[in-house]
């Protein structure tokens, strides 16, 4: 049993735990420094002082007894902000000044550590996390290279330049030029075009040519008379030229425009840079290799990309824990089968007359699997394509109305289209011997309806796993138009890997009649799945399978039926009239999430119930 | 007081363990750590110490519990037990008092007046 009993309790625990931390560590620090030492002894209770601010704000914001708004913990890491500035200050002040020894430090750094804590990046209302900033472009001194012969020239420009703001360098020949741009580019070049043994046309020619500097804004320094030169420069890629002499406002204007110019390319260009990682993260997602913290470097910019790429991570965090919290709720479902077939295993199956038989001319029957009340389940062969399929038969007696046959044609067409791995696909619908036939996807496994008859209620975890595969399944089909009609666990089928596949999508079209409650004794199989409105022959949509999987997921977690009757007339009047017990009072160990859950998935009007099979899987996703 | 006392920390958090088992070595204690409940316990009914100091937020067994199970399990010598926790909450002192704690204090530690409850509760000891 934990200790942490309460919300708020839990919540004064996270925030004031590395406030210990800080506190206990100081003291100690303080403990053991000289009495003389009132350097560092500022600098301690400096971050005691902050610490105590931190406090405060905590035991403000976290009153015992009252569950704290989100809003009142955000506000909080909001208000922890200043403090947590100045502990870290302090201690990197401590840190950095390496007089207090080594253990000291290893202390500090624990502190350190402590106060990142307080305030974790990516906190709730930590918008701005406590992760150095990028040094935006535009604060670094735009860097020039003057390339010119002539050592007055280079020495006249530089000292103009310098005095506007930028930072530097010179060389004499395009040689130099060359090399010094690649290692260390610059902002911008300025190039004169008379020059001995490499000329500005080949500099140039080479800076264009390579995809590394082909970016670099290039101004042409060319005589007064040269036109012709500066023209075939500017052909040649150059970004403007200037004339000798200079004239120093032309010069600044000249070189101030390129220099911005390239600052808004390279803004432009790791913008996108950011939002192609923000992508290829968004790819790593689908593809399952995505790695919290990926995106770290773009999560730091202050702008819309940045904001995008915490909000993504913390998705895409969030989305692989719920991935993980499945993957064990599974595992446990499997558990739960391996147990059940155990149990299960010695029951023989009852040898049918028709095993050998074709059917539709192209099926061989291999084996029966299970009879329903519609007709029965088959082991085939599909001759055609050399494949073992499921397939079923279902008997037409009675049913002539040809609107009901077409409807349930049309629906099997629907049906087929749905492509998910928690539902059974259906292959192809026939006709034979005056029923029709449905092949489907051979599924081994075992229904939910035995592992309830055999083991009872089942295991927590394998209550959620069944409902988060159905909540699933039924999200696709609800997407493609398909309602189930007749979600119960004998249609729904566990195989050894713990995956859920739901079967007979469409199937229950073809016992429906149009009429309404006197009839519906005639309903195949039980109504204890039903929702009301289905039972009084009304118009049902997509929240008729959210009741039925309610039911489903009551009865497995408390191996009981909401509604149990003597009769089904008895039966029939109880669902219609009775609200559900709650599934606590039947089994006292279910989490209060989950009962108040199957509570809303129950209820007797559709627009009180969960909305959808997205909802529902939220819902379950939340029950730790 | 001739012999240094006893003082078993069960506590799960490293740093506080860390911190606080270092503080009270420097004030002259014998410190035994323990990282969870169940050594706390078995440390507690074995290792002959004069005070716990529990830590509550335990995993498993927490501290209410081990406490529990020490007062349970202790013949003769009674062990002071001094539950610490971060939760500060109404009911917090009650509830440690009635599993068996003789004091309470709460996170964070106010060392010096933690020292006065040690020296408190190793007083009353008979």
């Amino acid at each position: 049993m934990s200790a942490r009993t309460s919300a708020v309790g839990e919540l004064r625990h996270t925030f004031r735990t590395p406030v210990n931390h800080i506190v206990g560590y100081t003291e100690m620090l303080l403990e053991d420094l000289p009495p003389d030492d009132d350097s560092h002894r500022a600098q301690l209770k400096e971050i005691l002082n902050a610490a105590k601010v931190a406090l405060e704000h905590i035991s403000a914001a976290l009153v015992p007894s009252e569950t704290p708004a989100t809003e009142t913990v955000r506000r909080l890491y909001a208000e922890l902000e200043e403090p947590q500035a100045r502990v870290i200050r302090a201690v990197t002040t401590l840190i950095d000044a390496h007089d207090l020894g080594e253990t000291a430090e290893d202390d500090l750094r624990r502190i350190l550590h402590a106060a990142e804590q307080l305030r974790p990046a990516g906190a709730p209302g930590a918008d701005a996390p406590t992760v150095p900033e990028m040094a935006p472009l535009d604060d670094r001194a735009p860097s020039v290279l003057i390339v010119d012969d002539i050592e007055d020239n280079r020495e006249l420009l530089k000292r103009r330049l310098e005095k506007q703001g930028h930072v530097v360098a010179t060389a004499e020949n395009g040689k130099k030029a060359l090399a010094m741009i690649e290692a260390s580019p610059p902002d911008l070049v300025l190039l004169d075009i008379m020059m001995p043994e490499m000329d500005g046309f080949e500099v140039l020619d080479r800076l264009k040519g390579n995809a590394a500097t082909r970016d670099i804004p290039v101004i042409v320094i060319s005589a007064l008379d040269d036109v012709a030169s500066a023209v075939r420069c500017i052909e040649q890629g150059a970004e403007d030229f200037l004339s000798k002499p200079f004239d120093p406002v032309l010069l600044k204007a000249r070189v101030g425009t390129s220099i911005a110019k390239k600052r808004a390319r390279d803004r432009e260009r790791a913008y996108i840079e950011a939002a192609g990682a923000v992508a290829a993260a968004a790819a790593s997602v689908e593809a399952g290799t995505y790695r919290a913290g990926t995106l770290a470097e773009v999560a730091r910019r202050n702008d819309a990309v940045g904001r995008l790429a915490r909000v993504f991570d913390a998705m895409a965090t969030s989305v692989r824990a719920r991935e993980q919290q499945l993957h064990e709720r599974v595992r446990a479902l499997k558990v739960d089968v391996a147990r059940a077939r155990e149990t299960a295993g010695g029951k023989p199956a009852a040898a049918m007359p028709q095993t050998g038989e074709r059917v539709g001319g192209r099926y061989e029957i291999l084996a029966t699997l299970g009879r329903g009340g519609m007709g029965a389940v088959f082991r085939a062969k599909d001759t055609e394509l050399g494949e073992e399929v499921a397939l079923k038969t279902l008997r037409r007696e009675g049913i002539t109305d040809p609107a009901v046959i077409e409807r349930f044609k049309s629906e099997i067409r629907l049906a087929r289209k749905i492509t998910h791995h928690n539902v059974v696909r259906t292959h192809d619908l026939g006709e034979f011997e005056g029923g029709y036939f449905l092949t489907m996807e051979l599924v081994e496994g075992i229904t939910i309806r035995e592992m309830i008859d055999t083991r009872g209620k089942l295991s927590l975890e394998s209550v959620l796993a069944i409902g988060t595969q159905l909540a699933d399944a039924l999200a696709a089909a609800h997407a493609g138009g398909v309602i189930h009609r007749d979600v119960k666990p004998h249609n729904l089928l566990v195989n050894a890997e713990g995956v859920l596949k739901v079967m007979d999508f469409g199937v229950a079209r073809l016992s429906e009649r149009s009429a309404g409650i006197t009839e519906v004794g005639l309903v195949v199989g039980t109504p204890a799945y039903m929702p009301p409105e289905q039972l009084l022959g009304e118009d049902v949509d997509a929240r008729a399978d959210l009741y039925a999987a309610g039911v489903v997921l009551f009865e497995a977690a408390t191996g009981k039926l909401p509604f149990e009757a003597a009769t089904p007339m008895l039966l029939i009047a109880k669902l219609l009239q009775d609200e559900a017990p709650r599934a606590r009072t039947v089994n006292p160990e279910l989490p209060a999430e989950l009962d108040e859950l199957l509570a809303h998935l129950l209820a007797k009007r559709p627009d009180a119930r969960v909305q959808s099979a997205e909802a529902l899987k939220e819902r379950l996703a939340a029950i730790a | 007081m001739s012999a240094a006392k006893r003082v078993l920390l069960v506590e799960d958090n490293e740093m506080n363990r860390d911190m606080l088992s270092r503080r009270l070595a420097k004030r002259g204690f014998e410190v035994g750590i323990a990282m969870d409940g169940r050594a706390g316990v078995d440390m507690a009914l074995t290792g002959n110490f004069d005070v716990v100091l529990m830590d509550m937020n335990l995993p498993e067994i927490d501290g209410w519990e081990a406490a529990r199970m020490i007062r349970a399990g202790e013949k003769g010598k009674r062990v002071a037990i001094i539950a610490l926790t971060a939760h500060a909450m109404q009911g917090d002192r009650e509830k440690a008092l009635a599993a068996g704690c003789d004091e309470y204090d709460t996170k964070p530690v106010d060392f010096e007046r933690l020292l006065a409850k040690i020296a408190a509760a190793l007083g009353t000891k008979t």
